[in-house]
């Protein structure tokens, strides 16, 4: 067998039948599974009910909303009671803990003589209302000042809902105009994947090092470049962990997917009252379009992985976490294979993990404006293009910028692993010195 | 033939040269003791041999051949600073290191059986190597140094950690391996074992050899003609048959007797010596006084050091 290929193999193996290894591979999705089932039926769902009190010192509301349909004998349209949420309505001043500690209420809504004018009114309560309840009393309250405000101003309140007209942008990416664009959603999923290959880059490139050293410091390395060629011992063991790494990562996906469909079945009935809920906010909440909130909830709940380049995605993920991997790894090889001890490493670790950091803030910032061209440069740049360049494909990188970025990383990386072989072959045999980066330069520049 | 032949080899480090023009030449077959004092380079040339760094000039041949990365399955090196994987099996990494140095696993496999039966230490495959002690590690390493059967074995202080019984073991294996035929490179302090096992060495201090050759010869060639002569009688009839150019270094009484040392001048023979004293004493013994390795090296190095300060 070739020899590369056993080392591989013994580092492949070494490394999938640890613990640790299998306890995170199983761990992640849950724990990743667990919080997209998680946040979606908590954010969606509030199964507590809530007795909310409206003080209203100035009454319009109570007199317009309540007092005038109950008159009438006719449904009230507003601040209308369901299972979830019940309302009452006081003029009167009231105190507030006293009330809320007696359990009456839940939430406490009061106005004062401004409210109707700035819209700033208090809200008390013993827990926090979930975003959906706030939102929903929220919404309420924003309906009916808007109906004073235009009395006010002397219009029908009729006429003026008949023209109100929001405006909703139909995107088209002319490179691709049958494909509909939410760019801001897609760049989510690119830096989520960009997380993972900079959380993957981090967690496997230190266990490069980390391995290097215990040959090292094990003094084994000796006996084995006896038999393979110190280059071949190094990349043997960037190759064999990295296919750790792809190998967990393959597993998070399958192990996700299987989590969140159990979930999304199991909260099934949560999910569709939760979306009943914003949907029926959505409606009468001024500003937010129908057919915006059923396509976040559509995306959301349901169709969240489908609607992104699923195979472009993995493809670039798998191209740029190997590209990525190998830059780093080979730069961590070396950092192991020039210390003696663990200690010995935090000043050569930092100029590696300085622009490794760097990328995750450039892609923080790239959230606010995906198609930016801070975006663009540092997707070239092969330090930073394996974590930034995950929104550019997730948002649809053009073609020019794909190819450069590739050609740039596959240069990069044949330089790096020549570098890191450099340092590595004079570093695995160099004991008890403490190197520095003047000894480094030698070591590169040195022959034979 | 040679089994390696190292012809001019020069190295420099960064800061130090580690090996000036340096030469040696190992017939196949022999036992080739690599002498030195720490630092002196030996450690750069086994390196080299092992192909693990190359040399800035000069050659190095194998057989005859030059060397090259196919000649790594013919050579076992078992490294001073030896070392296995903590965490592995005794018996996983023994198959590792063996098909590292090009055998399949099933030969891996059949050959460590025997090895592990011969050293009875069958019971130890399963073992984590974090569990045996020091001594039970260098056995697996010196298995796995010879498991491949090279044709050229280089051991650098192979004794060293090793109580008597199991250093014996190794002795013993070692002097089995060469009568199969192995050509074996021993760079060691330990003299003793050089003067039993080595028939060649090559001395290296200050990154040259400044010694070498057949043992037997070096030790003819730092002869004194000194002789140890034990009899009885007076000191003074020994001084009377002593006349001429010999040389009486000491005479110490002993028991009944007395131990004389003497120098013979270049023009006598022991026959002479003889002769000359059986008339005034009546000798016990005579013994000649061969240097033994451990005097040939501090004696070899302080002159060198000498006449290079």
């Amino acid at each position: 067998m070739n020899k590369i290929g056993l080392i591989i193999k013994r580092e492949y193996l070494n490394k999938v039948t640890k613990k640790s290894f299998i306890l995170m591979t199983f761990l992640g999705p849950l724990l990743f599974g667990g919080l997209i089932v998680g946040v979606i039926v908590m954010s969606l769902a509030d199964n507590k009910s809530h007795q909310v009190l409206l003080v209203d010192p100035k009454g319009w509301i109570i007199e317009e909303e309540v007092v005038k349909p109950a008159q009438f004998g006719i449904q009230r349209n507003r601040f209308v009671d369901d299972a979830q949420m019940q309302f009452f309505f006081t003029t009167k001043e009231v105190n507030e803990t006293a009330e809320l500690k007696s359990g009456a209420y839940t939430m406490i809504v009061v106005l004062d003589s401004l409210t109707y004018a700035d819209g700033k009114c208090q809200l008390f309560y013993e827990s926090v209302p979930s975003m959906v309840a706030q939102s929903k009393v929220q919404g309420e309250l924003e309906n009916v000042l808007e109906k004073w405000r235009v009395k006010q101003k002397g219009i029908d309140y009729n006429a003026y809902q008949s023209i109100k007209q929001s405006v909703k942008f139909q995107m088209t990416n002319v490179n691709k105009p049958t494909e509909k664009e939410e760019v801001f959603q897609k760049a989510g999923v690119g830096f989520a994947l960009a997380i993972i290959i900079y959380f993957f880059i981090f967690m496997y490139g230190v266990q490069v090092m980390r391995g290097v050293m215990e040959e090292k410091t094990n003094r084994i390395v000796e006996v084995i470049v006896s038999s393979v060629r110190p280059f071949q011992l190094m990349m043997g063991k960037v190759i064999g962990i990295g296919l750790v790494a792809l190998t967990q990562f393959l597993m998070w996906i399958v192990l996700t997917g299987v989590i969140v469909s159990i979930g999304s079945f199991i909260y099934k009935d949560k999910l569709v009252s939760g979306a009943a809920l914003v949907q029926q906010q959505g409606g009468i909440t001024k500003g937010v379009p129908q057919p915006a909130v059923d396509e976040l909830m559509d995306n959301q709940v349901i169709n969240f992985f489908y609607d992104i380049p699923v195979a472009d995605l993995l493809f670039s993920f798998i191209f740029f976490f190997i590209g990525g991997y190998l830059i780093y790894a080979s730069l961590f090889a070396a950092i192991g294979a020039a210390v003696d001890q663990e200690a010995d490493t935090q000043q050569f670790m930092m100029p590696v993990t300085l622009p490794l950091i760097f990328a995750y803030i450039v892609s923080v910032m790239m959230m606010n404006n995906p198609d930016g061209s801070i975006g663009t440069i540092f997707s070239i740049i092969p330090l930073t293009s394996p974590i930034v360049m995950m929104i550019k494909v997730a948002i649809g990188a053009p073609l020019w910028l794909r190819i450069v970025s590739m050609f740039v990383l596959v240069v990069s990386f044949i330089f790096f692993i020549w570098l890191a072989a450099r340092i590595y072959r004079v570093g695995i045999l160099m004991y008890g010195k403490k190197t520095t980066y003047k000894e480094l330069w030698k070591w590169i520049r040195y022959s034979g | 033939m040679y089994t390696i032949e190292a012809r001019h080899i020069h190295k420099s480090y960064a800061t130090h040269k580690a090996l000036n023009d340096v030469s040696i030449e190992v017939p196949s077959g022999s036992v080739f003791g690599l002498l030195g004092p720490n630092g002196a380079g030996k450690t750069t040339l086994i390196r080299i041999i092992n192909q693990i760094t190359g040399p800035d000039e000069g050659e190095v041949f194998f057989e005859g051949e030059h060397l090259q990365p196919k000649h790594v399955e013919h050579i076992g090196y078992l490294p001073e600073e030896r070392g296995l994987y903590k965490k592995m099996k005794v018996g996983e990494q023994c198959m590792y290191l063996a098909q590292l140095k090009g055998l399949s696993a099933k030969d891996a496999k059949g050959r460590l059986n025997d090895w592990f039966e011969r050293f009875g230490i069958t019971s130890w495959w399963d073992k984590k190597v974090e569990d045996l002690s020091k001594g039970m590690a260098q056995k697996i390493q010196f298995i796995t140094t010879v498991l491949h059967e090279p044709r050229l074995l280089i051991l650098d202080e192979p004794f060293s950690g090793f109580d008597p019984i199991n250093a014996e073991l190794i002795r013993n294996e070692m002097l089995r391996l060469k009568n199969a035929g192995t050509t074996i490179i021993l760079s060691t302090h330990d003299m003793g074992s050089v003067d039993t096992l080595c028939d060649n060495i090559a001395l290296i201090n200050r990154s040259q050899v400044i010694l070498e050759g057949a043992v037997k010869e070096i030790k003819n060639r730092f002869r004194t003609r000194t002789y140890e002569l034990a009899f009885v009688g007076a000191g003074m009839d020994l001084g009377i048959g002593l006349w001429g150019d010999y040389q009486l270094l000491s005479t110490t009484p002993k028991d009944d007797m007395h131990i004389a040392h003497i120098r013979l001048p270049e023009n006598k023979q022991l026959n002479d010596l003889l002769a000359a004293l059986i008339p005034h004493i009546s000798i016990v013994s005579v013994n000649e006084l061969i240097p033994d390795m451990d005097q040939i090296f501090i004696e070899a190095v302080k002159k060198f050091n000498a006449e290079h300060e």
